[in-house]
């Protein structure tokens, strides 16, 4: 299956990514760059107030800006239909960020939902135009701080993917007996995803045919959802997005921005270009949920678990958000005789929060992974061992069959890399001069799933070939995988292979989200592909070219092309569709406890004095199956843990408790990692196939950002002897 | 919006005596942050780099007078020896592209209590050069700062230069910042020691940079000036609760009063280590925090 014409397989290979070129020469265009005649330019306008009634919008002084076109508001907006309730049934429904109809309400439901949006030929007047709008409320009660309303919180409703809750056994009775314990609270704060690229959108109407450039990480879904809002059929939509500046779940749902810009070109009937200003990106896009979490652990003194109790706080938005699987990672790590899990959740008059990066699994991870090593601390017993100590052999908290499990194995590489048996036990053992020394560990996880996706591939006669499929590209390297797997499949060297993507006129695909890309579209593309080896076998047999090349056997057979196609883009098609790829889901599901994992090894160091900390070394050892591209690959991996070092050390909305608003909504107030902040990251991977998996693959997209913060908080531990539960990891906090 | 460029100094200072509602736009590392949020709307821009006079330094009557205009890389490549403290503070500003462009007189007119080169400043005893077509004069930077991003320039004036005494003794710049690189400190610390003389100052600890003067006092009265034996630890704690004691700090969203006056103390205590090893080795130059 993995073969080229050249005998050497493509898939494993390093390659440069397509796309480097258009990239690195500004060819590229993304979604706020495409030039149309009579292109406008909006800006939003933010509620100050938390809950509320609009009761008066003054844009006399707006509308007087020179350049200004219109002024929208909930007065004067075309109507438009109100997003549909999400439903697990229909997963399309589940892409609108919020429930509000936004500038169809004179309703406030988070300080800084956009409620009116400025029109003007520049986007200088639209901003200018925007602080000229003047908005007064009628303000209602607001429940607006998170940790007060925590001990509100309901359960959790669970899903077939995502139970609320999960027990076995009596994890509670067993903690009361056991000779060891831990039991701690963990907090984590406000995420946001702060990708490189702003949101933004081009939007143009034709009539009632409708193009939207937006950079979106779920192009099907935004088509579905647009053609609902704005009441036109599906086939009248296009949604382009080739390049999008990053995403980590910040673009996988339909903010506000992106309807108001479609909006706005419908009342002028201009295209409109709505970018997002970083201080909008914090304030209208979802962030990740901050969490109150905690973990208990009991132990027989020889280290086996025999009581995990994670239980977990969220916060959801009176119009919208989703839970997290913030306990998951309890249910699969360890081999504990009893385990109760339990998410519960808060709803707030806040924005909702969405998806960010390994959503539940990377704050989860934190508090589990570091009660881990609280426990080996109690126990005498080095961190790794403990974990092998519990390692289980089959799905802790159900028994299931794991479909492939290296955790073992990607601890032994990942010590041996990183030297960790010169760590010495004692924590604060390591000094060099004002720094003290210390090494931290901690286990990476996150499930795997594959869906489903339509995929057409085009076999010619001049050799080429050309795969099409409506997937999204945020710059991890999916197009190039795709066309390393394609290549091989069909015996064709890589520069052969064009693979379209992200555009919703190509063949529909899932969402990127869930690490389930890559192994979603291999699976479709290698189905495709074994039609076309399939055919061209028949075409050799016939033509008697057995052995010969694609183009000598078509061009002796005189077929011009051959093309096959997995998955139908019909409206019953794609109902077919999508009940094959959730009853595959769930069977899955069902059947396997699948997932990429790895371990971390972290080296920090701390001043003793002023408690700044600086993670000075980094070793991961990652088993996510079969390594397609080893470039792009060990970049989405190693971004996950720049990402993390950013959570553990740096990233915090910081909120005021008051007025529910965000304080700091800019990257100089908000910090992630800078250069100086990240150490030589060492990436190492088994390599190893999972077998229930197209290729083996078990994607790489989130897995390494798990485990991050804890392995910081642990090596700070070691360095300290300061056991930090509340992140970021600031230097007041290792001082006090 | 105006956009005003002269090529000469004369002809800078008629123009801001003309519209002394023209800002000066050196950098532009602070200036352009403020348009772009519409935290300020001038009439007009003044810029100052195509003035060859405030890009260049010079050494006369045993001071260094560095332009207003010359980029912290400047200062660092080409004064590192000189102004060794000023250059340890360029070093910890921003990154590449912002010490590119920013320079010290962008960071005094900004007159930030965070701004990095102020407790050198301070320190080192440094008089800020000013001149408008009225004349020139110079301040005390202990005086040029003078409540938060506020200044003594009158509105016709512009920054011309700053004198420094070269480095004769010892000089070292701290800083803490939440992140290794592209931060705003929270806090800073200079220390200044020659023969009889100390300077001591901090920054991001009070409404403005400012000087210790008991600390200075105990440093010249109790530092073992004729013996240079190490420190004793209570002489460099009886230091840091002085130092400490000077700040006037606030809660914000880079750290708490308290954390500030605690490593304040602590980089009191580290950098006077440093710069006394320094003097009495007779001034090798030193890492900065
Ligand atoms: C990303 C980033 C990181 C930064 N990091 C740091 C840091 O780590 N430490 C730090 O201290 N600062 C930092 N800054 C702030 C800024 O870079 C410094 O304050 C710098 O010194 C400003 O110099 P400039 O030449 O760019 O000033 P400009 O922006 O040109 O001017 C700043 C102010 O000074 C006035 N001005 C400039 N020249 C004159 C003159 N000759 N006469 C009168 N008034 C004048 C201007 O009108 C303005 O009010 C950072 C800024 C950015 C954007």
């Amino acid at each position: 299956m993995t073969r080229t014409v050249d005998g050497e397989h493509l898939v494993g290979q390093p390659i440069d990514r397509i796309d480097g070129p258009a990239k690195t020469t500004g060819g590229a265009r993304f979604s706020a760059e495409h030039a149309y005649p009579g292109l406008t330019h909006a800006a939003l306008v933010p509620a100050t107030v938390s809950r509320g009634r609009i009761t008066a919008i003054d844009t006399a002084a707006a509308a007087a800006v020179p350049g200004v076109i219109t002024v929208l508001t909930h007065g004067n907006a075309p109507k438009l239909n109100p997003p549909k309730r999400p439903t697990p049934a229909n997963l399309s429904t589940l892409v609108s960020g919020t429930q509000v109809n936004y500038l169809n309400t004179d309703e406030v439901h988070w300080d800084g939902q956009p409620v009116a949006v400025v029109v003007a030929e520049t986007s200088h007047a639209a901003r200018e135009a925007a602080a000229l709008v003047h908005v007064s409320y009628e303000r209602l009660p607001a429940v607006v701080d998170f940790a007060a309303e925590e001990p509100n919180a309901v359960a959790q409703k669970g899903n077939p993917v995502m139970p609320g809750s999960a027990k076995k056994g009596d994890a509670d009775a067993a903690l009361a007996v056991a000779p060891v314990t831990v039991d701690a609270r963990y907090t984590t704060p406000q995420h946001h995803h702060n990708a490189l690229e702003p949101h933004a959108t081009t939007a143009v109407w034709q009539g009632d045919e409708l193009t939207v450039h937006d950079s979106t990480q779920s192009i099907t879904w935004l088509r579905k959802h647009l053609a609902l809002r704005f009441g036109v059929p599906e086939a009248k939509v296009r949604v382009l997005a080739p390049f999008v500046g990053g995403g980590f779940g910040g673009k996988g749902f339909a903010w506000p921005g992106t309807i108001i810009a479609v909006l706005a070109a419908r009342a002028t009937g201009r295209p409109v270009r709505l970018l997002l200003t970083r201080e909008d990106v914090h304030r209208a896009v979802g962030a990740r949920t901050p969490s109150a979490q905690r973990v208990a652990l009991g132990a027989d003194t020889g280290g086996r678990l025999t009581a995990l109790v994670h239980t977990s706080v969220t916060r959801t938005s009176r119009v919208g958000g989703q839970p997290e699987q913030v306990t998951a990672p309890a249910q699969h790590l360890y081999d504990a005789t009893n385990i109760r899990t339990a998410q519960s959740q808060t709803t707030l008059d806040w924005m909702p929060n969405t998806s960010m990066r390994a959503p539940g699994d990377a704050i989860g991870s934190f508090a589990l992974e570091s009660a881990i090593d609280e426990l080996a601390g109690e126990l005498g017993i080095d961190p790794v061992e403990l974990r092998m100590r519990n390692e289980p052999e089959r799905n802790p908290i159900d028994g299931k069959r794991f479909s492939h499990r290296m955790l073992r194995e990607a601890y032994a590489l990942g010590a041996r890399r990183f030297g960790w048996e010169n760590r010495s036990p004692e924590p604060r053992s390591t000094r060099d001069g004002r720094w003290l020394v210390g090494m931290g560990v901690a286990t990476a996880y996150h499930p795997a799933m594959q869906f489903t996706a339509n995929v057409t591939v085009r076999l010619a006669a001049d050799g080429t070939v050309t795969v099409r499929c409506g997937f999204q590209e945020m710059g991890m390297g999916n197009a190039t995988v795709q066309a390393q797997i394609a290549a091989d499949a069909l015996g064709v060297p890589f520069e052969a292979v064009r693979v379209e993507y992200g555009d919703s006129a190509l063949p529909a695909s899932v969402m990127a989200g869930g690490s389930m890309q890559t192994s979603t579209v291999a699976g479709s593309v290698l189905a495709a592909c074994g039609k076309l080896t399939r055919r061209l076998s028949t075409l050799a047999r016939r033509t008697g070219m057995q052995g010969r090349t694609p183009t000598e056997i078509l061009t002796a057979a005189r077929v011009p092309f051959i093309d096959a196609a997995v998955g139908s883009d019909t409206r019953l098609g794609a109902l077919a569709g999508q009940a094959r790829m959730l009853a595959k889901v769930v069977r899955d599901q069902r059947t396997w406890a699948k997932a990429a994992c790895g371990a971390h090894f972290c080296e920090v160091r701390v001043d003793a004095d002023t408690g700044e900390v600086r993670v000075s070394r980094w070793t991961a050892a990652f088993d996510v199956g079969r390594v397609i591209n080893r470039k792009t690959a060990f970049s989405q991996l190693r971004g996950g843990i720049v990402m993390g070092i950013g959570m553990a050390l740096f990233e915090e909305a910081l909120v005021d408790r008051r007025t529910g608003r965000i304080m700091n909504p800019s990257l100089s107030g908000y910090h992630v990692p800078v250069h100086a902040d990240v150490p030589p990251i060492d990436i190492a991977c088994l390599d190893e196939p999972d077998p229930t998996m197209p290729l083996g693959i078990l994607g790489v997209g989130e897995v390494g950002i798990t485990g991050v913060a804890a392995a910081i908080a642990n090596a700070i531990h070691h360095a300290t002897g300061s056991r930090i539960r509340d992140l970021p990891i600031t230097p007041d906090k290792l001082v006090t | 919006m105006d956009f005003l460029r002269p090529t000469t100094l004369d002809e800078a200072l008629a123009l801001k005596a003309e519209r002394p509602g023209a800002v000066p736009i050196a950098g532009g590392t602070d200036v352009m942050v403020e348009l772009n949020f519409d935290h300020r709307r001038p009439e007009a821009l003044l810029d100052l780099t195509g003035v060859a006079e405030l890009a260049e330094w010079s050494t006369s009557d045993g001071q260094v007078r560095l332009g207003a205009g010359v980029p912290y890389t400047r200062v660092i490549t080409e004064l590192g020896d000189v102004l060794p403290g000023l250059a340890m503070a360029s070093r910890t500003v921003g990154s590449p592209q912002i010490r590119n462009r920013g320079t010290v007189g962008g960071n005094l007119g900004a007159a930030s209590p965070a701004g990095d080169t102020h407790p050198v400043l301070l320190a080192t005893g440094a008089r800020v050069e000013v001149a408008s077509v009225r004349g020139g004069r110079t301040i005390a930077a202990e005086a040029f700062y003078t409540g938060v991003k506020r200044n003594a320039l009158e509105p016709d004036e512009l920054i011309t230069a700053v004198h420094l005494p070269p480095a004769s003794g010892a000089e070292q710049f701290a800083k803490v910042g939440t992140r290794n690189a592209m931060v705003i400190a929270v806090c800073s610390f200079a220390v200044v020691l020659r023969p009889g003389y100390a300077g001591v100052a901090l920054g991001s600890a009070a409404p403005v940079p400012r000087r210790a003067a008991e600390a200075e006092r105990f440093l010249v009265a109790e530092l073992p000036w004729q013996t240079p034996v190490p420190l004793a630890d209570s002489l460099k704690r009886a230091f840091a609760e002085l130092v400490a004691g000077a700040a006037d700090p606030i809660d914000d969203v880079r750290g708490s009063a308290a954390y500030r006056r605690h490593a304040l103390g602590v980089l009191a205590r580290r950098a006077l280590t440093w710069a006394w090893d320094d003097y009495r080795n007779n001034g090798g130059e030193r890492q900065c925090a």
